[in-house]
C-alpha cells in the first residue's frame, strides 16, 4: 500500500538573491515498512522536499506545486489537512538533535504533550508511565529520572533517542528522517540507525530518509533517489544504484566515502 | 544558593557605597554654593560662613565625608537644608508617589508591547508589521516632554477628561504613566518582535510544528518561553530606572516624586537631601536589578545554579 505519493513536486524559495528552484519536479512514493532514500549534496534539494512533504515550508517564502498524497490526502492542495496529519500519521525525526527541542521544558513535558494529544483523556501520572516506556524502548537508563531532565542536560545521541521516542508516540504511519545521523558522533550513528530499523519492524512505518551519506543509504534503503540540483538523476534498488552507478554524479558520491585499507602512497 | 546569594548582595551594597561616596565628592566639586542658595543676594561673608557652620560645611572634604560615612551606618543623613527636616524622611515620604507611577507605567508597557510584539512577529512583513514599526519608530522617537505636553493639551486643556497636574486622584495617574509607557512601548515592543521572530524561525519550532502541536501552544509554549529572558531583563532594567525619578515627566505633570524632588534639591544645593535620594534610588534599583536576576532561573534552566546535572 502506498503511503506517500509524490508526483512531480515543484518547490519555489523565496531567498534575498531571487527566486530559486529548489525542487524542479520529482515523483517518488513510499509504501508501508519500506525505506526510500533521497541522497545528494548540500544544497540538492533533499531536505526541501521532506519540509514540503510535510508542508512544514513557511508559506510566505516557498511556493509547492504538484501532488504529495499522504494517506490519500493531498497537502500541496490542502495544507490545513497537512496540519491535522501532522503528528497523526506523519513524524519527523530532525537534522539537529542539539536545537531540536525547547530549551526551557523537561523531556517529560515535551514527550507528554505528545501523548496529551494522542490521548487527551489520559491522566498526567499515565503519561508520565508511557513516557517512561517510550524513553525505555529507545534504549535510554533511567528513564523515569530522565523525564525530569532538560536538554541541554542530555548528550546529542541521547536527545536524538528522545525525539525518537516522541515520534514512536505518535505511532505514525510515515516517518520522515531528515539527516537523523549527520549531527552526531560516527559512534552514536550506528545505535541511531539500528534503532529506526527496529522501530520500523515494530510499527510497520514507512520512512522517508534523507541523507548525504552513501553508507547510511546503503544500510537502511530498499531504493534510493540520487538528487541534484533539485531532481532525481538516478533512481532504482540500493544494490543496483550503489554496486552499477549508470550516472557520473552518483560514481563521485560513491568515491567520496573514504574506505579503510591499506595506503598505496603515491 | 544561599552563598551566592550573599555575595550578590555584598556585592549590591559595595556599589551602592561607590555611588553614594561618588555622588558626594561631586556635588561639593560642582560650582554652586548652599550657603549663597540659602542667603540670597544680599547675605554678606560674616552670614554665609554663619550658615555654612550651621550647614556643617566646614572643615576639609574629607572631614565632612567621614561625618557623612558615620551619619549613614546610623542611618542619618543630615537635615535638608530646605525641607528642614531629616533627608531621608523628605525622600521616603516622596517615594511612594514614584514607585506607584514607575509601576503603572511598566505594567502598562509589558501590557501592550509584548502582546504587540508577538503579534507583529507572527506576521512578518504584513501591512500590520510594518503599521507597527512605523508606530514604534514614531514612538521612540518623541521625547517624552513633547509627548506629555501634547497630551496634557489634548487630553486635559482641549477635551478636559483627566487632570493637568499632581496626583489627587488615580484619574491624575493616567496622562503621566501613558507619557511615559509610549517610548517604553516602542522600546520593549521592538525587542519582544525580534526575539520572536527569532525564536519562532528555530529548529525546535519547527520540529514541535511536526509533531502537530498548534500554532498558539508553539508561539507562547515554544518560541516566547524562550523569548521570556531578554524581555524580563529590559523590563527591569527599564523599571529599575524609572524608580531613578522620570524626572521630565514628573516636572511636566508635577508629580510629587523623586525626580521632581532631585531637580529641587540641586536648584538649592540641598546636599543632604541629594545624598539621601541617590541613596534611596540606588538601592532601589540595584535590588530590582537583583530580583531580575535571581528570577533568571524561574525562566531558563539552564542558567540554574548548584542543582546537580546529570550527563
Amino acid at each position: 500500500m502506498t503511503l506517500l505519493d509524490v508526483q512531480d513536486l515543484q518547490v519555489e524559495l523565496m531567498t534575498t538573491g531571487g527566486v530559486v528552484r529548489a525542487v524542479d519536479g520529482v515523483s517518488f512514493t513510499v509504501g508501508r515498512s519500506e525505506t526510500v532514500t533521497l541522497i545528494g549534496e548540500s544544497g540538492s534539494g533533499k531536505s526541501t522536499t521532506a519540509m514540503a512533504v510535510q508542508a512544514l515550508l513557511p508559506r510566505n517564502l516557498a511556493v509547492v506545486s504538484g501532488r504529495c498524497l499522504i494517506d490519500g490526502v493531498d497537502v500541496v492542495a490542502r495544507p490545513k489537512e497537512a496540519a491535522k496529519l501532522r503528528g497523526r500519521t506523519v513524524a519527523m525525526i530532525p537534522q539537529d538533535p542539539m536545537t531540536a527541542l525547547s530549551p526551557v521544558s523537561t523531556i517529560g513535558r515535551q514527550l507528554g504533550e505528545v501523548l496529551g494529544r494522542k490521548d487527551p483523556s489520559s491522566s498526567r501520572a499515565a503519561r508520565q508511565n508511557q513516557a517512561a516506556e517510550l524513553l525505555d524502548s529507545v534504549r535510554i537508563t533511567d528513564p523515569r529520572h530522565r523525564l525530569d531532565a532538560y536538554p541541554h542536560q542530555l548528550s546529542g545521541g541521547m536527545m536524538q533517542r528522545v525525539l525518537i521516542a516522541m515520534a514512536l508516540a505518535i505511532d505514525p504511519h510515515l516517518l520522515v528522517a531528515d539527516e537523523p545521523t549527520s549531527a552526531l558522533d560516527v559512534t552514536v550513528q550506528a545505535g541511531i540507525l539500528d534503532l529506526l530499523m527496529d522501530l520500523q519492524d515494530r510499527t510497520s512505518a514507512g520512512i522517508l530518509m534523507i541523507t548525504h551519506d552513501i553508507g547510511v543509504a546503503r544500510l537502511v534503503s530498499d531504493r534510493v533517489h540520487v538528487m541534484r540540483d533539485g531532481r532525481f538523476v538516478e533512481s532504482g534498488e540500493v544494490e543496483a544504484v550503489v554496486g552499477a552507478p549508470q550516472q557520473d554524479y552518483t560514481r563521485r558520491l560513491l568515491d567520496a566515502v573514504p574506505r579503510l585499507g591499506a595506503w598505496e602512497g603515491e | 544558593m544561599a552563598r551566592y546569594l550573599a555575595m550578590r548582595v555584598a556585592q549590591s551594597l559595595f556599589t551602592v557605597f561607590l555611588i553614594v561616596s561618588t555622588v558626594f565628592v561631586l556635588v561639593r566639586l560642582a560650582p554652586g554654593d548652599p550657603a549663597a542658595a540659602i542667603g540670597g543676594p544680599t547675605a554678606t561673608t560674616e552670614d554665609l560662613q554663619a550658615i555654612r557652620e550651621e550647614l556643617g560645611l566646614v572643615g576639609s572634604i574629607p572631614h565632612q565625608y567621614w561625618h557623612f560615612i558615620t551619619g549613614l551606618v546610623q542611618g542619618d543623613l543630615g537635615l535638608s537644608y530646605s525641607f528642614r527636616q531629616p533627608a531621608l524622611e523628605v525622600v521616603l515620604d516622596r517615594l511612594p508617589y514614584t514607585i506607584t507611577l514607575a509601576g503603572a507605567a511598566i505594567l502598562l508597557t509589558a501590557l501592550i508591547a509584548i502582546p504587540l510584539g508577538i503579534f507583529t512577529a507572527r506576521r512578518a512583513n504584513s501591512s500590520w508589521d510594518v503599521g507597527a514599526n512605523i508606530g514604534t519608530i514614531a514612538g521612540q522617537s518623541m521625547p517624552e516632554f513633547w509627548t506629555g505636553i501634547m497630551l496634557l493639551t489634548l487630553l486635559s486643556v482641549v477635551v478636559p477628561i483627566f487632570p493637568a497636574s499632581g496626583f489627587t486622584s488615580w484619574s491624575g495617574l493616567v496622562l503621566p504613566a501613558v507619557t511615559i509607557a509610549l517610548l517604553q512601548i516602542a522600546l520593549i515592543s521592538r525587542l519582544v518582535h525580534r526575539e520572536m521572530a527569532g525564536n519562532l524561525a528555530a529548529p525546535f519550532v519547527t520540529v514541535a510544528r511536526s509533531r502537530g502541536v498548534a500554532e498558539r501552544a508553539l508561539t507562547w509554549r515554544y518560541a516566547f518561553a524562550n523569548s521570556s529572558i531578554p524581555v524580563v531583563t529590559a523590563l527591569g532594567t527599564r523599571f529599575a530606572a524609572m524608580l531613578n525619578g522620570v524626572v521630565v515627566v514628573e516636572v511636566v505633570f508635577a508629580w510629587p516624586g523623586i525626580g521632581s524632588l532631585v531637580v529641587r534639591a540641586l536648584e538649592t544645593r540641598d546636599y543632604p537631601l541629594i545624598q539621601a535620594t541617590v541613596l534611596v534610588t540606588s538601592l532601589l534599583a540595584i535590588g530590582v536589578q537583583l530580583l531580575v536576576d535571581l528570577l533568571y532561573p524561574l525562566f531558563d534552566p539552564r542558567v540554574r545554579v548548584g542543582k546537580a546535572v546529570s550527563r
